[in-house]
């Protein structure tokens, strides 16, 4: 389920730290990076890995709102259309991306290669609009440039 | 001395507590959600805002410490608005759904809402929704009520150690839920349900029965399943107990409680009560009166006793009756039919260890304060997972790990499987090398001067044991036997618990030996699990071969003269049968008759077709109980008695507390008391007790352990072993050195051959709970518990069914695999009617402390094929 580099990375982690709870979301940032999502499964693994009890897992996973916990698409988009970025044209290129991809907020494109997610605000105000595409931040982009900037992301 | 000032009044405190605390120091009451006073301070609801004078903002009052001038305001206009906003925020997804919810009239929210209101919310957003989950058996969840105080998750995280629950998501999304997401799997020990301030968490068995108002009495008693002895609060309308609830800071437990505590009462209501009582005629039992059953156990008494003598007649007391219960039992024994023969199921574990024990130490020595676990700054657990056995002694334990102070495991342990820093798993049935060679390090690292005593003398001359020949019989790593020892060694008023596992086998008075050695070692003290709740009542009553009330021993003539004297009647002077000497006996004819009261022997007593060999064999059986069990289908008579709550009486938990049980609601049957005094009475012993109180009048006057005690006395939990009386002045009987050659220990079961070892589950407790409809909605079907070893080789997957056999007999049933379970082992359960493990375990007898010894059983393991789940074949 995780690789075994993945594994390693979390064994590193846990030698950082002295109390197995301040591995966990360095732990959970791995599984996420691995799989694109945190199932059921990687928290009981990362529990298992731990030797945190489950339910603590399920807690810390749900808390954070960029813990994905559903299966996401090769690549996530993470779209601001908070006030600035609205005003920036940010609803626009929402359309844009399910117009060309298929996608729709908290969907998937149907080839897997893409999901969208909606953010209030991802701190990029003054280069609104902006967005996150895995963990790249592209700001300033429009109805021109944000094919261009995707077509990267294979 | 810290000077505060709350409302304008003025106090003194020695230490800094916090503002609430100080506050009801004052009698000030202020309003509270997320503060419980089971658990920590967390600072979450902001009900607790007072104002605090130099200080500009509102502070939490559960969260702030006094400091000395303090001056405080808990009920200014500026902080009765805060709590109406913080309330009207609560609201926003609060179902306000008052009228349908059972914890309405006792719920913080309705009732702070009362009074700081606010009448309605301004929030339009719409509230959240979430249906009232009923995947669980005892347990209704309604998470639209939650207020995410978080009470129930620290409860679980941090006093019950199950960590089942967890808030998540966030913000206004938040609410309590299991990692499953449906149903809980966890302990079930509602202790989550005592402090949910709302409706959210609430118990299955009372729904939409309860309301506080509904409740005409509250009667505070003992929990009747295990010798913790939990205080419980019985709430009662009309003849029914409408639900069992613990009370915060009352009894030995100080309100937490086990699953069985909590949800099992519902068994005194059980289908398998018995009614009337019964008489076997031509082969078939039949409904007969009182005054008939009494006068036929009566005649029938007489003949054995006339043909064979009262020593052909034994008995088998139970430890789930009373004390008074247990005392006239053994007085009809000895005075009425003249046996000395009287034992109980005490006899397989707690009684041979607290004899011996006390042999060496004292009496007394075993009677520790339970809470002194959790204060101990090391505990050695042996011998079964305290945690099943006796639940809420557990919770002292992982109180204990909360502390980060070692905690040792030896054995399958799977309730402390978070909380212990050395988790020793030797191979089955071989810890006496581990145990010898821990006493061997031990013994060299301490100073000759905590040996200097008699026992001393004894220690140093045990064999010592290197770790590494103790590592080629259990398997345990040398290097982690003396870390162990080391750990050990640093610890200076560590607890050791000890449970029935190691005690049942042909070494078992070795591993006491050696236990006692560790005691005297570490300067310990020594904790027995107990079953039962009156385990220890039982022999402090005399419900034993060869000692009287108060622990005084039959066999000196002064001690047996004056108890003569007092009863007024002579009673055998010769020690009696044990219990497995009495079924022995039994069997080869022997003992012709016996009179049992409250034990289902027929199933907790090992080897079932032996046992049953042996009741066949016998003239006359007689049995009080109050359920039709496998005991009483074989019995010629059958007595229908009292159950728990139903009866007044006392028990003695297993650290020496003697504790009230109160009558709660009415029965069928009698007293068992008083049924033996009105038998006796007609073999010729006169026993006229008006009630209850005149049996335990008669125990204050003639144990000299029990002097003077009356009921009052029990009441508030402070009835201390030695009680007002006279402990037994202690003889030193030194025990005899016999250690296994240590070397020839590692035994290799041959292929497919696994030990086989008895479960001893969370949610049952012998054969009661079974009765108890909400302990068996937890937990229905009996499993076989295995490890991955076994698991591979036999290609097992969880829920396929084996065939576990012995040269006793065989069993079927499903298996569950355990990864941290030793290899080569398998543990049944003993609970579950037609499925007890007792069934095929053919015991032989380790005569040193006359308990069954199960180590010698070859078991093997068999999958049936094509057998599914429903058993369809
Ligand atoms: S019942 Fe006990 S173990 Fe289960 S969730 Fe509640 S507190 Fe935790
Ligand atoms: S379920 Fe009850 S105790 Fe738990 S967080 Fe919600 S309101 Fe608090
Ligand atoms: S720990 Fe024992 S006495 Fe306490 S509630 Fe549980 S079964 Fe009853
Ligand atoms: S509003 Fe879009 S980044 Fe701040
Ligand atoms: S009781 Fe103080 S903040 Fe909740």
């Amino acid at each position: 389920m995780l690789s075994d580099k993945a594994l390693n990375e979390i064994h590193l982690i846990k030698s950082k730290y002295q109390d197995s709870r301040s591995c966990l979301l360095p732990s959970l940032y791995v599984v996420q990076k691995e799989n694109g999502w945190i199932s059921p499964a990687a928290m009981e693994t990362v529990g298992e890995l731990l030797s945190v009890p489950d339910a603590t897992v399920k807690g810390v996973a749900t808390f954070y709102s960029m813990f994905r916990r559903e299966a996401m698409g090769r690549h996530l988009i993470q779209l601001c259309t908070n006030v600035a970025c609205m005003i920036m044209g940010a609803e626009r290129l929402v359309d844009i991306l399910r117009d060309k991809y298929g996608l729709q907020p908290n969907g998937t494109s149907a080839d897997g290669r893409f999901s969208l997610v909606i953010m209030e605000c991802i701190g990029a105000c003054d280069a609104a609009p902006a967005m996150l595409v895995d963990a790249d931040l592209h700001g300033n982009i429009n109805e021109n440039t944000i094919m261009a900037t995707l077509d990267k992301y294979a | 001395m810290i000077t505060v000032t709350i409302n304008g009044k003025q106090i003194k405190i020695e230490k800094a507590v916090t503002v609430l605390d100080a506050a009801r120091i004052a009698g000030i009451k202020i309003p509270t959600l997320c503060h419980h006073d089971l658990l920590e301070s967390f600072g979450g609801c902001r009900l607790c805002l007072v104002e605090v004078e130099k200080l500009p903002r509102l502070q939490t009052a559960c969260t702030m410490y006094i400091t000395d001038g303090m001056v405080v305001q808990t009920e200014t206009e500026r902080v009765v608005e805060a709590r109406k906003a913080m309330l009207e925020f609560l609201l926003i997804n609060h179902a306000l759904d008052c009228p349908y919810c059972d914890k309405a009239g006792e719920c913080d929210l309705q009732d702070l809402v009362m009074k700081y209101g606010p009448s309605s919310g301004r929030f339009a957003e719409g509230k959240r929704k979430h249906p009232e989950s009923y995947d669980d058996p005892i347990i209704v969840r309604n998470m639209e009520r939650c207020i995410s105080c978080t009470r129930c998750v620290r409860m679980c995280d941090k006093v019950q150690g199950a960590s089942a629950i967890s808030m998540v998501n966030r913000t206004s999304k938040t609410f309590v839920e299991p990692f499953s997401g449906g149903r809980y799997n966890c302990e079930y020990c509602g202790n989550c349900l005592t402090v949910c301030p709302v409706g959210a968490i609430m118990s299955r068995l009372h729904k939409h029965t309860y309301r506080p108002w509904y409740i005409e009495k509250n009667v505070d008693t003992i929990c009747s399943f295990c010798g913790v002895g939990c205080t419980v609060t019985a709430q009662v309308r009309g003849n029914s107990i409408i639900r069992v609830i613990p009370e915060i800071g009352k009894g030995v437990n100080k309100g937490l409680l086990c699953n069985r505590g909590r949800f099992g009462y519902d068994y005194i209501n059980s289908g398998g009560r018995l009614t009337s009582p019964l008489i076997r005629k031509n082969g078939v039992l039949e409904a007969a009166t009182w005054s008939e059953a009494i006068a036929y156990v009566a005649g029938r008494l007489q003949d054995v006793k006339d043909k064979s003598g009262g020593s052909a007649i034994a008995g088998i007391a139970s430890a789930r009756c009373t004390n008074e219960d247990n005392y006239v039992f053994q007085k009809f024994m000895r005075a009425a039919i003249g046996s000395n023969s009287i034992d109980s199921a005490a006899a397989f574990a707690f009684a041979p260890a607290q004899k011996y024990f006390e042999s060496i130490f004292g009496q007394g020595v075993t009677a520790n304060p339970i809470s002194g676990i959790a204060k101990a700054d090391g505990v050695f657990v042996i011998g079964g997972d305290p945690t099943s056995v006796n639940p809420v002694l557990g919770l002292q334990i992982r109180a204990a790990a909360q502390k980060k102070v070692p905690v040792i495991t030896v054995g399958y342990t799977p309730g402390l499987r978070n909380f212990s820093t050395h988790s020793i798993l030797p191979a089955p049935f071989a810890e006496t090398s581990l145990l010898a060679a821990i006493v061997s390090e031990l013994s060299r690292i301490k100073s000759p001067d905590v040996i200097k005593s008699a026992f001393g003398e004894i220690i140093r001359s045990i064999q010592p044991v290197s770790s590494e020949d103790a590592q080629n019989a259990c398997g345990i790593p040398a290097d982690e036997i003396r870390g162990c020892a080391d750990a050990l060694a640093g610890m200076t008023n560590p607890a050791i618990i000890i449970g029935r596992d190691i005690i049942l086998r042909s070494d078992g008075h070795t591993n006491l030996l050696l236990l006692a050695a560790l005691m005297q070692l570490i300067n310990g003290r020594i904790y027995l699990a107990s079953e039962q709740p009156n385990e220890r009542g039982i022999i402090d009553m005399g419900c034993v071969p060869d000692s009287l009330p108060g622990g005084r021993p039959i066999a000196v003539d002064s001690f047996r003269k004056r108890y003569e004297e007092f009863i007024g009647s002579p009673i055998p002077s010769s020690q009696g049968l044990g219990l497995m000497e009495i079924i022995a006996a039994a069997h080869s004819g022997q003992v012709k008759a016996l009179y049992v009261m409250g034990e289902n022997i027929a199933f907790n007593v090992p080897d079932h077709s032996y046992v049953k060999e042996a009741l066949e064999a016998l003239d006359f059986l007689v049995l009080q109980d109050s359920f039709m069990t496998e005991t009483a289908r074989m019995a010629d008579v059958v007595l229908p008695t009292l159950s728990w709550a139903e009866k007044e009486g006392s028990f003695t938990n297993l650290e020496g507390r003697m504790q009230h049980l109160q009558k709660v609601v009415d029965g069928q049957g009698i007293d068992d008391w008083s049924a033996l005094a009105e038998i006796s009475t007609l073999l010729g012993v006169e026993m006229h007790y008006k009630g209850v109180k005149d049996v335990m009048a008669e125990i204050a006057r003639v144990s000299p352990l029990h002097k003077g005690i009356t009921y009052e006395d029990m009441e508030g939990g402070q009835c201390m072993w030695p009680y007002k009386g006279e402990p037994l002045r202690h003889d030193l009987v030194l025990p005899g050195i016999d250690m296994p050659d240590v070397k020839s220990m590692l035994r290799k079961p041959g292929k497919d051959m696994v030990y086989i070892g008895v479960d001893k589950p969370l949610f049952h407790s012998g054969s009661l709970s079974r009765n108890s409809q909400a302990l068996s909605s937890i937990s229905s079907k009996p499993f076989a518990r295995i490890g991955g070893g076994l698991a591979g080789r036999l290609s097992l997957a969880d829920g396929d069914y084996v065939t576990i056999s012995t040269s006793a007999g065989s069993l079927d049933m499903p298996v569950m695999l355990f990864a941290d379970m030793p290899e080569n082992l398998v543990l049944v359960p003993n609970n579950f009617e037609g499925a007890g493990v007792y069934k095929i375990l053919a015991w032989k007898m380790n005569e040193n402390i006359k308990t069954p010894a199960f180590d010698s059983i070859e078991a093997s393991l068999k999958k049936i094929e094509r057998i599914t789940a429903e058993g369809s074949a």
